[in-house]
């Protein structure tokens, strides 16, 4: 545990993305991109918002314009400090040059940044037409790119076509013991959202298992409130307090996940469930 | 004599030229600062009160610290306080997005705020004024922003906030 916060924490300021290998341009004998390649190579150690860092990028470009690569780091910086317009257009011509390297990149950073829901699905279903391999995580690890791609399909309103692409991703996910750290969440809250309360206690029950969350327990107490089992929806407020007092809740170092709660949440739930009296008294 | 003067004149606005293309060089060579969008203080259209405390230097981004975006009260004042003071605007134009973006200092304040505003295809675009002035005066008013420490010590940084605007309503807030 302590050496995920430690890499957590150092994540900020190194670039995730992975080096491209400058001898393969040589061996096919693309010099000029070999040359771009190994001049972008310099931006090792120089943090990503830099003069340097951008400088050099700017050379790599000047040698090869059509290198992807220097695109993409270059737009690292404008995405993270919000700039939506210069970062748009930088990725664009990583995704114009290097297409296959670069939509599910994209469509996850539209997602994650700013919440550009159509966009985001848009790169990631095109990236799925294009290639017959498995698309792959999000850069940050935290999804597999359909699930991402199925909370986009909730947050404009088609929360069945949602369900349907979690279920058929977390399946594939559980074959390969790779389920995401808030797959089952996700899901459950899906479930809640649509009536299915009992297939949302059993969901929920499966993040517990897998990396339980004071999310988690919140909604949990909600479907039990939905299920008029109110002992049961209280004891899960009280563990969701307590979770997320002990800071086990959803995290993003850049922004707020999807079915995030806050603390005032809980506390309203309680709340209200106490002045509402009978809500939390023995059945 | 005039034509002497004639040809001065000539060899005058030649140098003068020369040295704006040699400025022009200058600029576009030097045309980072520090960081990708840092914020230089402009006293015609900043507060000349609000000042960093570590230098310009040394101003941070809010996630370096590796604890993501943190508000004072949680995300839920800032959501809640937008919900109670911002007036929408119903126009089926206004669309888009709205950056703001500032520095808060080592005390928890903030100042030098900037404005970016796109539509959904992420190219320039004008909101209503008083679309941007409302939400820029709701984001100053906002007082005690939280502050981040390294090393027990209280630093600066960049902050910014993103609004989705649909048909003029306000409809999410960034991050």
């Amino acid at each position: 545990m302590k050496h995920i916060n430690l890499l957590i924490s150092l994540c900020p300021f190194l670039s995730l993305l992975a080096q491209p290998n400058c001898e393969a341009y040589k061996y096919y004998g693309d010099t000029l991109k070999y040359k771009a390649c190994k001049k972008a190579e310099q931006i090792e150690n120089h943090y990503q918002f830099s003069k340097k860092f951008q400088e050099i990028l700017d050379e790599s470009i000047l040698i090869d314009s059509t290198f992807a690569y220097a695109y993409r780091e270059k737009s690292v910086a404008y995405l993270k400090s919000g700039d939506f317009m210069t970062w748009k257009k930088l990725i664009d011509k990583a995704v114009k040059f290097e297409a296959t390297d670069n939509l599910g990149y994209r469509g996850w950073c539209r997602y994650q940044f700013f919440r550009d829901y159509k966009g985001a699905i848009k790169d990631i279903e095109k990236l799925d037409r294009l290639v017959d391999y498995n698309i792959g995580q999000s850069i940050n690890g935290t999804y597999h790119l359909n699930i991402a791609k199925g909370l986009c399909y909730k947050a404009i309103g088609e929360k069945e076509k949602a369900i349907e692409i979690l279920e058929k991703q977390i399946k594939l996910n559980e074959v390969e013991d790779f389920v995401g750290a808030y797959d089952y969440l996700h899901l459950g809250v899906l479930y809640l959202e649509t009536k299915r309360f009992k297939k949302a206690v059993e969901t929920f029950k499966k993040q517990s298992e897998n990396n339980e969350l004071a999310e988690n327990q919140y909604y949990l107490a909600l479907t039990y409130l939905k299920l008029n089992t109110p002992i049961q929806s209280k004891s899960c407020l009280e563990k969701a307090k307590e979770l997320y007092i002990r800071g086990r809740k959803m995290f993003d170092p850049y922004s707020n996940p999807m079915d995030k709660i806050y603390l005032e949440d809980i506390e309203n739930e309680i709340k209200t469930a106490y002045n509402t009296g009978s809500r939390f008294t023995s059945p | 004599m005039k034509r002497k003067m004639k040809k001065s004149f000539l060899i005058l606005l030649l140098a003068i030229l020369c040295n704006c293309q040699l400025e022009k060089k200058a600029s576009l060579k030097g045309k980072y600062l520090r960081w990708v969008g840092d914020i230089e203080q402009n006293n015609q259209i900043d507060e000349t009160e609000f000042k960093v405390c570590n230098g310009d230097d040394k101003i941070l981004q809010y996630f370096n610290l590796g604890d993501g975006p943190i508000y004072t009260g949680e995300k839920s004042k800032i959501l809640n306080t937008f919900k109670s003071k911002y007036q929408p605007i119903s126009d089926k134009n206004q669309n888009g997005l709205i950056r703001i973006r500032f520095i808060v200092n080592c005390e928890g304040n903030a100042g030098r705020f900037r404005v970016l505003q796109s539509d959904y295809e992420y190219q320039e675009k004008e909101f209503d004024k008083e679309i941007v002035s409302q939400l820029l005066k709701i984001t100053k008013g906002i007082e005690n922003w939280h502050v981040f420490k390294r090393n027990e010590v209280p630093v600066d940084y960049y902050m910014y906030l993103i609004f989705k605007i649909t048909d003029g309503q306000l409809t999410e807030i960034l991050p």
